[in-house]
């Protein structure tokens, strides 16, 4: 058992072609978007350490999400690290870390996002102490429950 | 996504190991508050305390039995609780899959 949600994706491309493609504009929209031809995507990155990456997305001009992502590390074409804060409509925002591997497998890239932190903020306030292990802990549960 | 003030309340419930580890022993079977309580070196107005907010957002049922209260695991929440992680994984998971197609694509 982690302390993190982990999604993994083989991408045929080599990890500097998937590095760059993440990293540009078109890519960013594409992580964004949907097939929904209403939905809206912005995107606007200052790639460098301590530079912000702004995402807005949502199916309407009143229904929008905001990922506001801070870069901490930037190790070309192999790693970046997030801290991202998550605004949204229908609750309070709250911070969480991302961190996004390119590992070349074969000619292609085995992409990984490991994300950390706790979903809801007002737990977070509460119990500042333990909240980073909140996914690992409630994944436990679940499964002793089971 | 399913976003309520129960959901909360059901992470709050969680956040604690007496609570979680209280879940596991259930996991195994109903058990008294008494036999709940010895295992975590707790009162048993301690144990209460912790069963009633597990209890609060259903993840336990008690039942007075004999002169004894047995605890067990009522599942109706913790379903709430796992339908919001998979809404969560699912989303990130969209996301990465659009993200390869657009790469393989400009190939």
């Amino acid at each position: 058992m982690t302390d993190e949600l982990r999604l993994e994706r083989v991408i045929d491309a080599p990890p500097d072609v998937v590095f760059e493609a993440f990293t540009s504009h078109g890519g960013q929209l594409a992580f964004y978007g949907t097939d929904d031809p209403a939905w809206i995507v912005q995107s606007q990155c200052d790639l460098r350490v301590g530079g912000l990456w702004t995402v807005t997305f949502g199916p309407s001009p009143n229904h929008l999400y905001r990922h506001h992502s801070v870069f901490e590390i930037i190790d070309r074409p192999r790693r970046i690290v997030l801290a991202t804060t998550e605004s949204r409509p229908d609750r309070p925002s709250f911070d969480f870390a991302v961190e996004f591997t390119f590992e070349a497998q074969d000619g292609r890239t085995l992409m990984t996002v490991i994300q950390s932190g706790f979903p809801t903020p007002e737990l977070r306030d509460e119990h500042g102490r333990g909240v980073p292990n909140a996914f690992a802990r409630l994944e436990r549960a679940i499964r002793a429950s089971k | 996504m399913q976003h309520n003030g129960t959901l909360d309340r059901t992470f709050f419930a969680l956040s604690d190991p007496t609570r979680r580890g209280i879940l596991e022993r259930l996991a195994h079977g109903p058990a008294t508050i008494g036999e709940l309580a010895e295992p975590f070196g707790l009162t048993l107005n301690g144990l209460k305390k912790h069963v009633g907010i597990l209890e609060n957002v259903d993840l336990v049922i008690t039942e007075k039995v004999g002169r004894a209260r047995e605890c067990r695991l009522g599942p109706a929440q913790l379903d709430d609780a796992t339908s919001w992680i998979d809404g969560y994984r699912r989303v990130w998971e969209r996301r990465l899959d659009r993200f390869g197609a657009y790469v393989e694509e400009r190939r």
